[in-house]
């Protein structure tokens, strides 16, 4: 019981130790500004997109007005 | 064609905003009233003891005082104005009477009133609310706006007269001078037109600019000469387009348009007639200052309404006036830093051809373009193309 | 190398003096990212690593989880490049925002942002739960149950349908927010609306509000559009662009220019009843008295004690919150409206701000000048004002868009209700202070007064007609007036007219010259972060 307690704190330690050198490191803002961002920048790019300017322009449109 | 009689007086009235019918009608006692936006009803301007002056700034090009409070990132229009004002070009007036309605001539009226430009000790300024819609709510709001803001201190400053009765007068007056200039206006719906775009627009620009009974027996012998004016056997004009946009009082922007082979043959843009000189009803049993409430809501195509029936509407007013005026394309010309005309004109450049098939040349300008050799080469292409458009239809 | 150790060990355990940090020195060249985050002493950096950086990332998850779930969020950040490109990078939007801060001006700030980002999930997570783009099409429950609208018309609007109907605004989420977090974001859209014709001269704002449209990167999540004419003419003008792209049903719900003039009330209170009515119409549920009441009050909460911050602001040395934490919360939780996070964040910041009081904590000790910054904000550079602080001591106490929405509402009748919503409407952002007469810009005077500062962080945005409109006589009331005022010129959103930089140097030049003070921390000076999110 002792041992496996102390494996968790261990692992817990470790866990913590790694999370603190990302942070330190800003090596999630490494990561989503070399990797991540670039990589997505070009899905976005490359996305097929509608001509919103094929959009149809209807004329006869309701006019909203109420009795207050 | 003949020569119209009176243009070069008409062109002369328009060299500066104290004319010399400003000057009879200020001799005569009445009251100089300034404004700038259609949203200012020109009637409530022309109650019997005043009379209405749309403010201009004739070539004006260089408004470097005005540049200095305005900062150059405003539009040219409103910073002439105030380089006018600045100038003493103004000082004839009693009151300037406006409208929170566009930024920038907001800003230029706010000037007016916050400094001491304008010298005349009887000189004030108010600002009126107006409305994004034209219900009913709308116009009741803008009836009460215009009673509190043009009426009441025109009676308490000047003593005028605003009875219904007296504003039924002013209607009379403007329904008079409306019919004159219709009809100077109509002979530009001719298959070969007996008047210019040019020449209407200096005839109309002078009925917004000089006191209106002094200038109406002038429009009227025009009119009396239009009917037996013959036109030239072959029009010097290669099409004939719509002219619309924003704030327009430069007859030489026209007149470079028409150079380049355009007729313009309607003006659907803030100093046209299109909406200015469309007659005033009053309906039965209606106040008179709810029927001109109503009207200046009603005609007014500003993109500044919001709803989305109106916004639509707009496009197909665009059409019908096309059609009714047998255009062969829209011009559609905003000054630059016009942030309503921009938008309107982004969506007018793509939607008029496609849905209704009318060509567009769609164009941003400063307020004084006469010597622009970029425009008139935007023109000149633009009416090739239309040419070609038509000789491809088979006209 | 000999080391003091005393220091090193004083350094390590307490950070160090704001004058010998260095920070310029922690940015890798050009992308704003740090060679490594600030040591601010053991106690603050422990702080900021788990009730800052964990609490956060771990709180993003299950913001995510609890709106829409991962597949949603997932399919959102695929589809729309305002999510992906810029949400990811959330935390260092915080980084930049708490760059030197310490103790209880550090938690105070941080609370704020942890308020907008849970205030920011919860709209995109609505509209992914809810798109119709990402079901082929399929409108689903949710889809039924939204209101789509400007993100300058008021929130509080929709409060009689609390619980049945989710408003949510068209821009804030993929324009505004994304302007702070990751400004390059929006340089797509602007540049798409300019494609179609539109000329580079209005305001960028809402250039690129249409321009979402016409990158088709807007969500399809509602049946209904409420637009409004706040803030300005190119406002007015977007919604012509938006209606024809969105081509729904859109009630114009435009509020009157001209503020102060007690005839306007009776239309602007029409307009939110015609507004009630289309909802009404148009989804089938009816309007709820008591519960725009309960939100209402619940809202008058969250402004009274936005009075008791700027009382601590103006009146003592003790306002733990910086300046862009302050300003940015106020215009976020005022203009959306009431949200659980908003009292959530108050009831910490209450915490921390008595504690100050109490204790006569000052979380910017290095105050040289205390600055009310006014006119429109560079969206891009909201953080100018940590690196102010840190560079110069240049303390942002209040900010002009902070001070609109300044009212409470009552609640003891409907008519007293609707005549204030009506005035509180029309005291929208930037309006409150742009539109309706100039004495309303000048009541900066006024302002510098009750807020005691010395110095006017006067912000120039190019592209904005009605306060260029102005820029001559503000020259003319600061040297009448005898006050240092520095012009900052900005295209708000949009980085590329005046960068960052350009921005720091104006400052740096002005303080040099005019001022003839010397920098806290000369590597904030001069460094290059043309990249940078």
């Amino acid at each position: 019981m002792k041992a496996k307690i102390l494996k968790a704190l261990l692992m817990a330690l470790g866990v913590n130790a790694a999370l603190f050198a990302v942070f330190f490191f800003d090596l999630d803002g490494k990561f989503l500004f070399y990797v991540v961002e670039p990589t997505l920048k070009k899905h976005y790019d490359n996305m097929p997109r509608r001509d919103m300017t094929k959009m149809p322009y209807e004329m006869n449109k309701p006019n909203y007005e109420y009795n207050v | 064609m003949r020569d119209l009689k009176h243009l070069i007086a008409f062109e002369n009235l328009l060299q500066e905003a104290n004319n010399e019918l400003v000057r009879q009608g200020k001799a005569d006692g009445k009251r100089a009233l300034g404004y700038t936006c259609y949203f200012m009803p020109e009637v409530l301007l022309d109650l019997p003891g005043c009379f209405a002056v749309r403010l201009r700034a004739p070539k004006c090009t260089s408004p470097d005082m005005a540049t200095y409070y305005m900062s150059s990132r405003t539009c040219h229009y409103g910073r002439s104005l105030f380089e006018r004002a600045l100038e003493g070009g103004y000082n004839f007036l009693d009151a300037n009477f406006g409208t929170e309605t566009c930024t920038v001539t907001c800003r230029f009226q706010e000037h007016l009133g916050y400094m001491d430009v304008i010298q005349n000790p009887d000189f004030f300024v108010t600002f009126t609310d107006v409305p994004f819609k034209k219900n009913q709510n709308s116009i009741a709001h803008y009836e009460g706006q215009l009673q509190a803001h043009v009426l009441d201190p025109l009676h308490e400053k000047f003593g005028i007269d605003i009875s219904d009765e007296a504003l039924m007068k002013a209607i009379d007056l403007h329904n008079e001078i409306s019919a004159v200039i219709n009809e100077i206006g109509d002979y530009r719906k001719l298959d070969n037109p007996t008047i210019t775009g040019y020449e209407f627009q200096v005839i109309q620009l002078c009925s917004l600019v000089c006191p209106k009974e002094l200038i109406l027996p002038m429009l009227k012998e025009t009119a009396k000469e239009l009917k037996t004016r013959k036109p030239d056997k072959k029009s010097p004009f290669r099409c004939k387009v719509v002219l619309a946009g924003s704030e327009n009082d430069d007859p030489e922007f026209t007149k470079l348009i028409e150079g380049c082979g355009a007729e313009v043959v309607c003006d659907r843009h803030c100093y046209g007639a299109v909406e200015s000189r469309a007659p005033i009803v009053v309906k039965d049993g209606e106040k008179p200052l709810t029927a001109i409430a109503r009207h200046y809501l009603e005609t007014s195509n500003c993109p500044r309404f919001m709803p989305q029936d109106i916004m639509r509407e707009r496009k197909q007013r665009l059409a019908d006036l096309a059609k009714e005026y047998k255009a062969d394309g829209i011009i559609i010309a905003s000054n630059k830093f016009c942030e309503y005309w921009s938008y309107e004109r982004t969506i007018d450049t793509i939607v008029m051809p496609r849905d209704f098939g009318y060509p567009v040349c769609s164009i941003e300008k400063e307020y004084i373009n006469g010597a622009s050799g970029q425009l008139r080469t935007r023109f000149q292409a633009f009416v090739e193309s239309i040419e070609i458009k038509k000789i491809q239809e088979g006209k | 190398m000999k080391y003091d150790m005393k220091a090193l060990a004083h350094d390590f355990w307490y950070g160090k003096p704001h004058q010998e940090r260095r920070l310029g020195d922690l940015y890798i060249d050009k992308t704003g990212l740090y060679k490594h985050r600030e040591w601010r002493g053991f106690k603050d950096t422990m702080y900021y690593f788990y009730n800052i950086w964990m609490y956060n990332y771990a709180h993003m998850v299950m913001d995510v989880v609890r709106y829409g779930g991962l597949i949603n969020f997932a399919k959102g950040v695929w589809r729309y490049r305002w999510v992906g490109q810029t949400y990811l990078p959330v935390l260092h939007w915080f980084d930049r925002g708490m760059e030197g801060m310490r103790g209880e001006g550090l938690k105070a700030s941080a609370w704020h942002y942890r308020g907008m980002v849970n205030a920011t999930i919860f709209q995109f997570q609505r509209m992914f739960s809810s798109d119709a783009n990402l079901r082929g099409g399929k409108r689903n429950y949710r889809w039924h149950h939204n209101v789509a609208h400007n993100e300058t018309v008021w929130g509080g609007v929709f409060y009689p349908w609390h619980g049945k109907l989710t408003n949510v605004p068209m821009e804030m989420i993929p324009y505004f927010v994304t302007c702070h977090v990751n400004s390059h974001t929006v340089l797509n859209y602007i540049d798409a609306v300019q494609s179609i014709g539109l000329p580079g001269d209005p305001c960028p704002m809402c250039q690129a509000e249409a321009g979402l449209f016409v990158l088709d990167d807007m969500p399809d999540y509602a049946p209904i559009v409420i637009t409004s004419n706040e803030a300005c003419d190119a406002s007015v003008s977007t919604s012509i662009l938006q209606d024809w792209f969105l081509d729904k049903p859109l009630f114009a719900m435009p509020q009157p220019m001209q503020f102060d003039d007690p005839l306007l009330k009776k239309h602007c209170r029409d307009e939110i009843e015609q507004c009630w009515k289309f909802v009404e119409e148009q989804t089938g549920i009816p309007f709820d008295w008591n519960s725009l009441v309960k939100c209402i009050e619940s809202q008058n909460e969250l402004q009274k004690f936005e009075w008791e911050k700027w009382d601590v602001a103006a009146k003592t040395d003790y306002y733990p919150v910086n300046g862009v934490a302050q300003s940015l919360y106020r215009i976020y939780q005022s203009q959306f409206g009431d949200l659980p996070v908003w009292h959530e964040v108050d009831g910490h910041v209450r915490k921390i701000l008595n504690k100050c009081v109490k204790k006569k904590i000052n979380s910017f000790p290095e105050t040289r000048h205390r600055v009310l910054a006014w006119s429109c904000a560079p969206l891009y550079y909201s953080n100018w004002c940590t690196w102010a602080y840190n560079c110069w001591g240049l303390n942002t106490v209040m900010n002009m868009d902070s001070l609109m929405f300044n009212m409470t509402i009552r609640t003891d009748s409907y008519d007293h209700c609707l005549d204030d919503m009506a005035q509180y409407h029309m005291w929208a952002p930037m309006r409150r202070m742009a539109v309706g007469g100039m004495h309303h810009i000048f009541e900066c005077w006024k302002y510098m007064e009750e807020f005691n500062c010395d110095m006017v962080m006067m912000y120039d945005q190019l592209q904005c007609k009605g306060m260029q409109g102005v820029h001559g006589l503000f020259e003319d009331e600061f040297r009448e007036r005898n006050i240092h005022a520095i012009w900052m010129p900005h295209a708000l959103p949009d980085s590329r007219t005046v960068s960052r930089m350009e921005i720091r140097q104006i400052v740096n030049d002005y303080m040099t010259t005019v001022m003839h003070e010397e920098a806290l921390d000369p590597t904030l000076l001069e460094f290059d972060d043309s990249m940078t999110w």
